[in-house]
């Protein structure tokens, strides 16, 4: 699956779409610390956080992620959405908790449809 | 036959007008130790002003450092001197009146490096010291402008052949060079990540290895974030050369009173503002160590912390040529 | 529900500290922010976290989360045990990820 197929599975909202949307999702972080992000060996990476900001935006271009999720229905400022163009990365949101977010992505990478 | 992927793109004939300046890459490339003087003339700091005075005059400088075995503790200029003469003090000994507020360059910064500090600071002079803080040299304008004609010469001549449309274009990643600097601002989150960002898309275009650029890129990150979060403030510089990525971190305080206790995973004297900013795992020195071949932290208390990380390019490159024996093109 | 026993096998993961064997868990919470889990955070669940920090007891207290789950094996400082044993809350470790934690826990939920 593709970073916007699961976006899309577990109904986020895309607010920036750029082509690293189209790479498919290998690996799956839900993490809100920045060092804790950068442990990440694999590529191919979603990142789902809770923290909306312009670091966790350059920590996931860093380590080469397809997309990033902003969980919690945090709201995205324009200067986020600004600095995910500049990066050429996507991003999404979801009114779903972290904890959430990542069972529905794990349910919809794996077929699970209860 | 081997591919090299990382080669810089070496100009042929048709687009020498694409070349960078001559210039800029050669005082990037060009090491303070490559331009300054060795032979060098101290006083020792019992060393009256007068002798000082005549070291000067016999070898027409304006400034001798004050140094013993290789430590070096001051710097007499020639303003001092004259002060000397008109306060009636010329024979007392050197230690007394010596400036000991130096601004020193190291023997392994980039050329470009010192050009800056002769501009910011306007001192005639810096004396230059090795990594152990010995001193080994000093710096003067003259030295820059000499040795810079002489590679500017021999660069044209170069460019020539190249005209000429003889020589083959040497791909080797051992001859790249580049160096890159960035300011790091306290508690800027605004721009903090920027500069590994931009080291990021440096390598990229260079066509470096992407584990490699990953590796570096999560290294520039840390130390530049701990500078953001931790420090009063810094620079991250990037330096490519010999095959090796250089990213040194080096700021103006506070320091570190337990570089051992810092360096382990989990240790940090982060706060609730910053664990909520996402910083403060204390993972990020144990992360840095973790993606370099060689890692160095210096820090003191009161003073500042200097963190420098090397990658080495062949270490990156060693699956590449276990693979080799496969064949295939 | 589950059990602190449940929580161990399905996560692999380590007891650290527990000073009730008995509790039982009806939900679940993965955020690495305080703030967050202060804010969001449900009653009487596990809560997912790489924060191996003494300030998550205090945080779980005041939400009233019966278990910290610490990702990545985190090392357990000696002042978090200390906290978590007077507070009552219970410490697990596992290997996993905060994706893969919350991922067998909905699992073990389900089964
Ligand atoms: N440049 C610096 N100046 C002063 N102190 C520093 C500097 N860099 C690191 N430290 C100290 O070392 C500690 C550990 O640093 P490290 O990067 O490992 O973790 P952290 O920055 O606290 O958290 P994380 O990197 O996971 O966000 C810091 O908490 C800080 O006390
Ligand atoms: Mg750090």
């Amino acid at each position: 699956m593709t970073f916007a197929e699961v976006v899309a599975a577990i109904g986020g909202k895309m607010v920036v779409l750029t082509e690293t949307a189209d790479r498919k999702v290998r690996h799956v972080v839900g993490s809100d610390l920045m060092s804790d992000v950068l442990l990440v060996d694999e590529d191919d990476m979603m990142l789902l956080t809770s923290l909306a900001s312009d670091q966790v935006l350059r920590t996931a271009q860093i380590v080469g992620a397809t997309g990033v999720v902003i969980v919690n229905d945090k709201p995205v400022p324009d200067s986020m959405a600004d600095v995910a163009r500049e990066l050429g990365l996507s991003l999404a949101t979801s009114n779903l908790s972290k904890y959430e977010g990542c069972v529905a992505v794990y349910k919809a990478l794996n077929g699970i449809t209860t | 036959m081997e591919e090299r992927p990382f080669a810089e793109k070496v100009p042929r004939s048709a687009d020498l007008n694409e070349q960078p300046l001559v210039i800029l890459e050669l005082i990037q490339r060009l090491k303070v130790r490559d331009v300054m003087t060795t032979e060098l003339l101290v006083a020792a700091r019992h060393t009256t002003l007068r002798e000082v005075q005549d070291i000067m005059k016999q070898i027409k400088i304006s400034g001798v450092p004050v140094a013993e075995n290789g430590r070096l503790y001051g710097l007499i200029s020639i303003d001092d001197i004259i002060r000397a003469l008109e306060g009636g003090y010329i024979d007392e000994p050197c230690q007394k009146h010596m400036s000991t507020k130096l601004v020193v360059l190291e023997d392994d910064m980039p050329l470009s490096f010192a050009i800056s500090y002769f501009d910011r600071y306007r001192y005639g002079r810096f004396p230059v010291l090795d990594r152990n803080q010995r001193l080994v040299g000093i710096i003067c304008q003259r030295d820059i402008n000499r040795t810079l004609l002489v590679e500017l010469t021999h660069e044209l001549r170069r460019m020539e052949e190249l005209t000429g449309g003889s020589s083959a274009p040497q791909d080797d990643y051992a001859g790249l060079y580049f160096f890159r600097e960035f300011p790091v601002s306290k508690f800027d989150f605004e721009n903090a990540g920027k500069a590994a960002t931009t080291i990021k898309q440096l390598l990229q275009e260079r066509s470096f290895p992407a584990r490699l650029i990953r590796r570096v890129a999560v290294a520039a990150y840390e130390l530049e974030m701990n500078m953001c979060v931790h420090s009063l403030g810094g620079v991250l510089t990037c330096q490519v050369s010999n095959g090796e990525v250089e990213i040194v971190a080096r700021d103006t305080g506070p320091g570190i009173a337990d570089v051992e206790w810092a360096c382990r995973d989990g240790s940090s004297t982060a706060n609730d503002w910053i664990r909520s900013l996402g910083f403060g795992a204390g993972l990020g020195l144990p992360n840095v160590k973790r993606v370099a071949d060689h890692f160095e932290i210096r820090s003191q208390e009161g003073e500042g912390t200097r963190v420098r990380a090397v990658l080495v390019l062949a270490s990156e490159n060693k699956p590449k040529e276990e693979s080799q024996g496969s064949g295939g093109g | 529900m589950l059990t602190i026993d449940e929580l161990v096998e399905f996560c692999g993961a380590t007891a650290v500290v527990v000073p009730d064997p008995g509790v039982e868990v009806t939900g679940c919470y993965t955020s690495d922010l305080l703030s967050d889990v202060m804010a969001n955070a449900p009653e009487d669940c596990v809560l997912v976290t790489v924060q191996n920090h003494r300030n998550t007891v205090a945080v779980a207290t005041l939400v009233g989360a019966l278990v910290i789950m610490v990702c990545h094996d985190r090392e357990i400082p000696e002042e978090m045990i200390t906290a978590a044993s007077n507070e009552g809350v219970a410490i697990l470790k596992t290997p996993l990820n905060q994706y893969h934690t919350s991922a067998r826990i909905y699992r073990a939920f389900g089964s």
